[in-house]
């Protein structure tokens, strides 16, 4: 697709190869024998402009070294970065401006705030920082994924897809460093799960936006530029410019 | 940020509603009460504004009391005025006009036969000044008195019991009762009718003789003359007056009076407003505990608005909005209802007796700022607790199960609780050895809120005790109501501490309250030795006539008769009462128990005797000599006769009606003792009929008497329930308003029950299983908390006539079977909300 003339146009990426990346990441819970480590010791890189799948078996460590890069959990060791910034070394207010202003999230439910419309919820993150919405972005965001017309309905008067896309919108408005997005299509029938991972794909391409898909569908991994997997708490492999059949294939190695 | 505020606000309306009555109703009442003694303030001010509005300058005695009664310029004591001071003062240059005037008591007797009693206001009788311009009385109707059988009748009395001009009415006066005619009807002032008092005005030398004042004044009336030099006029008339006769403007009086009533009415908004402040005390409970759950059930939501950006700060804001926003609203309706509760209020004085004046009614700018400050901020520190959760809620929360922080935080609640607890006894014990009333009130608040921290502590064992016999009369759902209340210690204390603090407070009520009137009669007992006790049907009365004594001493089979009398005094430079009977009959008619000295031939030597309180406190001793005090008489010394233990119906000073006669000037009996003579039968009769010209008296046996000591009680005690009651209505809305919201929150649950097959029924009896316990929890330990607060406030007023303590148990475990009652009411509509969910859609509920 392309871009319309009145739609601002992404800015460039600013230079420096990577949006995220996690050195030495370990996370464990409980103590002494009753320890689990949810990561054993993750490094890994996110670059600008690329969408990136983490796969992985479940209790692999995909959703804590989301977490753990997103600033929503504290790992035990290791340095998770986001830009040049050790997120460690921020405290709470750093973290919320962080997340506020660097990163976008997409989950699998639980987008929404239920009181609030399509429309406030996407608005929500300038609203809290108190900024303005640069409103041919917005437009041009809600024309793409469809829901011009949902934007005064509450999340439960919208499907699951539109909730999801709203989500999407949300997380794009302030064109953040990176995306997290957290099995954005677990909860999606296949249609609209296409919908979905074919806009997060567009967004990249086009808008040179930086993305970082937690999933277990090696469909949706396809989308993906790269995809890195995770076991056990480490990451034990990866592959460029995925297939469905090649991330099955992957999987499948790694399973036995 | 505002945006997510109100509509969240918006969202839960029912919830919105039912946390919001907690406030309304305590607004309501603080509004109420100001808006009420605000009217009569105004009402009072203005009606003594149109009494002297005429009069330029009153003459009158000093005040003979330095550090006067709390009544302050109105109600002092004064010494009447010499008569030759009159003509005197119709001398000073600028003096128009200028008349005596006297009062005194005067109570019409209705055609009934039956004294017209006023229900507290004083039954005046007046000097009638025939002058329009002076007199605060205008004929509405016939003409002024000129007889001396002649009287003149406020229209308000007149119309209330149909008199007419040229009827004959019989008063109530000092003396023997008589019989006048009526000439004439007066309005005061504007009014028809003096603030519910009864008026009876003679020509002044009927007064004067009728009063026991002959050649003497009250006080003088002056006018001056027309565009004469009122400064000036005020200073030559202080010139001419003896030492110990003052003159003062009208204005001052005015001033002077209504400063009087309002003294009392500020006693009396106090009152209210402690009232008023204990129900919002408990809506605060209710509020901190509908936040805390709002809390926990949009920890999903809250920890969202963190993931995408929110910082602590708005997130605390948010939740400190709600609550403004709330108690606003709240506070707002309240103001309203205020207003309407003032005329409700009145209403129910008026049920208790206490008849006010009417007036329009007054809306000041203070009600309105002191209804939203309080009610605003009841809400908001109320809310900054579960605010505080709010902000600990992490963002992961939104993506994972998350537990809040239960065990980490109950340690700190338990120490936090028991230091807040032991400050609270340990100012309480302060507040009531000292005594000082506020420490009283604040060390009480100090453990209620310190058992508040502490009884989720408790709440899972005793919840889970209380809820046993349920369980096995429910069965099933009993067990599960009682897993319910257990589930959540912390909650279920939460809910059940509103009930909690309205119970200890009605224990505590019910505690000194029977101990209060079991001290009334034990003291009578040990107070009265007399088989009949004669003393005015209005407890509010000045006395009664003179002559009764008399008459009652004629009647056959009357041994001895006593006169009580009562008046103010200095002792040593401090105002008190003192009492006064004949020293003859002492043995025969009260129980005076000598510690030292004598008794009855030291009153007989016109001797002071004194209670052990006042000689301990005073370190005074037989034999002692205290400077005293009269208005009549001036300053004197009095040597201590004898030192008596207390006695509730003599007071601390005790001395012989030969002395105090001497020193008063026409006092009035406040009550008559009579005792019989051995062996003689019932002669209630025979003492009825002998008094049958004294309608207004009440003779009461000794029994009869100790009967009606413990009915004063109970009259305050049911007023201080009704006032009480609204604060355990708004414990119940917290009841209401906790399972409410924890029905929507376990729908999913409820859903779950229904589908495997329980039946509607089963759910009802569960939830009101949950209500039972919960109320049963917060009432078992309000009324022990109530009970050790009410021994205590009794036990540390044993020194002011408290001698016995009761704890009426039956009481008690009456309000625990209330409580339990409440509850399950409290539980119905819950239960049937929750009996009625859709099961389909309870379980696809997420």
């Amino acid at each position: 697709m392309t871009i319309t003339e009145e739609a601002t146009p992404p800015s460039p990426p600013s230079p420096g190869p990577t949006a995220a990346h996690a050195i030495d990441l370990v996370k464990t819970y409980g103590k002494d024998d009753a320890a689990v480590h949810a990561l054993a010791g993750v490094n890994v890189e996110f670059r600008r402009g690329q969408f990136t799948a983490v796969m992985g078996p479940s209790g692999s460590g995909k959703s804590t070294l989301m977490h753990c890069m997103a600033g929503l959990d504290t790992p035990t060791s290791g340095h998770a970065y986001v830009g040049d910034q050790d997120i460690g070394l921020l405290d709470d207010a750093g973290l919320t401006q962080l997340r506020r202003d660097r990163i976008g999230f997409v989950f699998q439910s639980f987008n929404l705030v239920p009181t609030l419309t399509a429309r406030e919820n996407i608005t929500l993150p300038s609203d809290l920082a108190g900024k303005k919405v640069d409103q041919a972005w917005f437009d041009f965001l809600v024309g793409q994924l469809g829901i011009g017309d949902r934007l005064s309905h509450r999340p439960q008067e919208m499907s699951g897809g539109q909730q999801q896309r709203a989500a999407c919108a949300r997380a794009l408005i302030g064109r953040p460093d990176l995306i997290f997005a957290d099995e954005p299509t677990g909860n999606l029938d296949s249609n609209s799960s296409a919908e979905m991972l074919g806009f997060l794909r567009r967004s990249v391409t086009e808008f040179n936006q930086s993305i970082v898909m937690v999933t277990h569908d090696p469909r949706g991994a396809a989308f993906a530029d790269r995809v890195v997997f995770l076991a056990d708490g480490k990451v034990v492999g990866e592959l460029a410019s995925p297939t469905a059949d090649a991330v099955l294939e992957h999987m499948k190695q790694l399973g036995t | 940020m505002w945006k997510v505020t109100i509509k969240g606000l918006l969202a839960h309306k029912l919830r919105l509603v039912l946390t919001a009555i907690a406030i309304v109703l305590g607004v309501t009442f603080i509004s109420g009460t100001f808006v009420l003694t605000d009217t009569l303030h105004n009402t009072f001010t203005t009606l003594f504004g149109h009494i002297y509005q005429n009069i330029d300058f009153e003459v009158r005695g000093k005040a003979a009391f330095t550090n006067n009664a709390p009544g302050g310029g109105g109600g002092a004591v004064r010494k009447p005025i010499d008569e030759s001071i009159l003509s005197a003062l119709r001398q000073v240059p600028g003096v128009f006009y200028a008349q005596g005037t006297v009062s005194g008591y005067a109570q019409f007797i209705a055609p009934d036969g039956k004294a017209i009693t006023t229900g507290g206001a004083p039954t005046l009788g007046l000097s009638f000044d025939p002058n329009p311009q002076l007199s605060s009385l205008h004929l509405a109707q016939g003409k002024a008195p000129t007889t001396p059988s002649d009287v003149v009748m406020d229209e308000g009395t007149a119309r209330k019991y149909h008199f007419d001009v040229g009827e004959h009415v019989r008063i109530l006066l000092q003396g023997p009762t008589q019989t006048f005619t009526i000439t004439g009807l007066v309005r005061f002032g504007t009014a028809d009718n003096l603030a519910g008092a009864t008026l009876a005005a003679f020509d002044l030398p009927t007064a004067q003789r009728l009063f026991g004042e002959s050649g003497r004044f009250d006080a003088i009336d002056i006018l001056a003359a027309p565009g004469a030099d009122k400064a000036g006029v005020e200073h030559a008339i202080a010139r001419t007056l003896p030492p110990g006769v003052e003159v003062v403007t009208g204005q001052t009086v005015a001033n002077e009076q209504a400063d009087t009533i309002n003294q009392a009415l500020s006693f009396f908004s106090t009152a209210l407003l402690v009232f008023a402040f204990i129900s919002l005390f408990v809506g605060g409970f209710t509020i901190f505990n509908t936040f805390s759950i709002i809390v926990g059930q949009r920890t999903r939501e809250l920890a969202l608005l963190r993931i995408v950006g929110a910082s602590r700060r708005q997130v605390f804001r948010s939740v400190l909005v709600e609550a403004a926003i709330l108690g606003l609203v709240a506070s707002l309706i309240g103001l309203g209802l205020g207003v309407l509760a003032a005329l409700g209020l009145e209403a129910l004085l008026k049920g208790f007796g206490i008849t006010l004046p009417s007036g329009p009614l007054v809306f000041e700018a203070r009600t309105v700022f002191a209804a939203i400050v309080v009610g605003l901020g009841v809400t908001v520190i109320s809310a900054i607790s579960p605010a505080r959760r709010a902000v600990r809620i992490p963002p992961v929360a939104a993506l994972v199960d998350y537990r809040g922080e239960q065990g980490e935080s109950s340690r700190r609640r338990i120490v936090i609780g028991t230091i807040i607890a032991v400050l609270g006894i340990a100012a309480l014990a302060l507040g009531l050895t000292k005594p000082a009333i506020q420490l009283v009130g604040l060390g009480a608040l100090a453990v209620f809120i310190g058992i508040g921290m502490l009884a989720p502590t408790v709440a899972r064992p005793m919840a889970s005790a209380l809820g046993r016999p349920l369980a096995r009369v429910f069965r099933i759902s009993g067990k599960l109501g009682r897993e319910n209340s257990m589930r959540s210690p912390r909650r279920t204390a939460q809910t059940a501490s509103a009930l909690m603090v309205g119970l200890a407070l009605v224990s505590t009520i019910t505690v000194f309250g029977a101990s209060l009137s079991k001290s009334a009669t034990s003291s009578v007992d040990n107070a009265v030795s007399a088989d009949y006790i004669v003393s005015n049907t209005d407890n509010n009365a000045n006395g009664f006539s003179n002559s009764v004594a008399v008459a009652a001493s004629r009647v056959p089979g009357v041994a001895a008769t006593s006169t009580i009398y009562s008046g103010e005094f200095e002792f040593r430079h401090s105002l008190s009462t003192m009492t006064a009977l004949s020293p003859e009959h002492l043995a025969d008619t009260v129980i005076l128990r000598m510690q030292a000295g004598t008794g009855a031939p030291a009153l007989s030597a016109r001797e002071l005797l004194i209670d052990t309180t006042t000689a301990n406190s005073d370190h005074l001793s037989v034999g002692s000599v205290a400077p005293v005090k009269f208005a009549e008489t001036g300053t004197s010394t009095i040597r201590i006769g004898g030192i008596f233990k207390p006695n509730a119906l003599l007071g601390s000073f005790l001395v012989g009606d030969g002395f105090f006669l001497s020193h008063f000037n026409a006092p009035l009996p406040v009550a008559v003792l009579l005792s019989t003579a051995n062996g003689t039968t019932d002669i209630t009769k025979a003492v009825t009929d002998g008094l049958k010209a004294y309608p207004n008296l009440k003779i009461q046996t000794r029994a009869q008497f100790e009967k009606s000591q413990q009915a004063q009680v109970n009259q305050l005690l049911g007023l201080v329930y009704a006032l009480l009651a609204l604060a355990v209505v708004i414990a119940l809305i917290g009841i209401v308003n906790t399972l409410m919201l924890s029905v929507f929150e376990r729908t999913h649950e409820i859903g779950l029950l229904r589908a495997v097959g329980m039946k509607r029924r089963q759910v009802r009896a569960m939830i009101r299983s949950e209500a039972v316990i919960l109320s049963l929890f917060g009432a078992i330990i309000g009324v022990v908390v109530g009970t050790a607060l009410g021994t205590a406030f009794a036990a540390s007023l044993k020194q002011q006539g408290i001698t016995d303590i009761v704890i009426p148990f039956p009481s008690l475990v009456l309000f625990l079977v209330i409580a339990a009652l409440l509850g399950l009411g409290a539980a119905t509509w819950p239960a049937r909300r929750a009996a009625r969910l859709d099961v389909l859609a309870a379980i696809a509920a997420d």
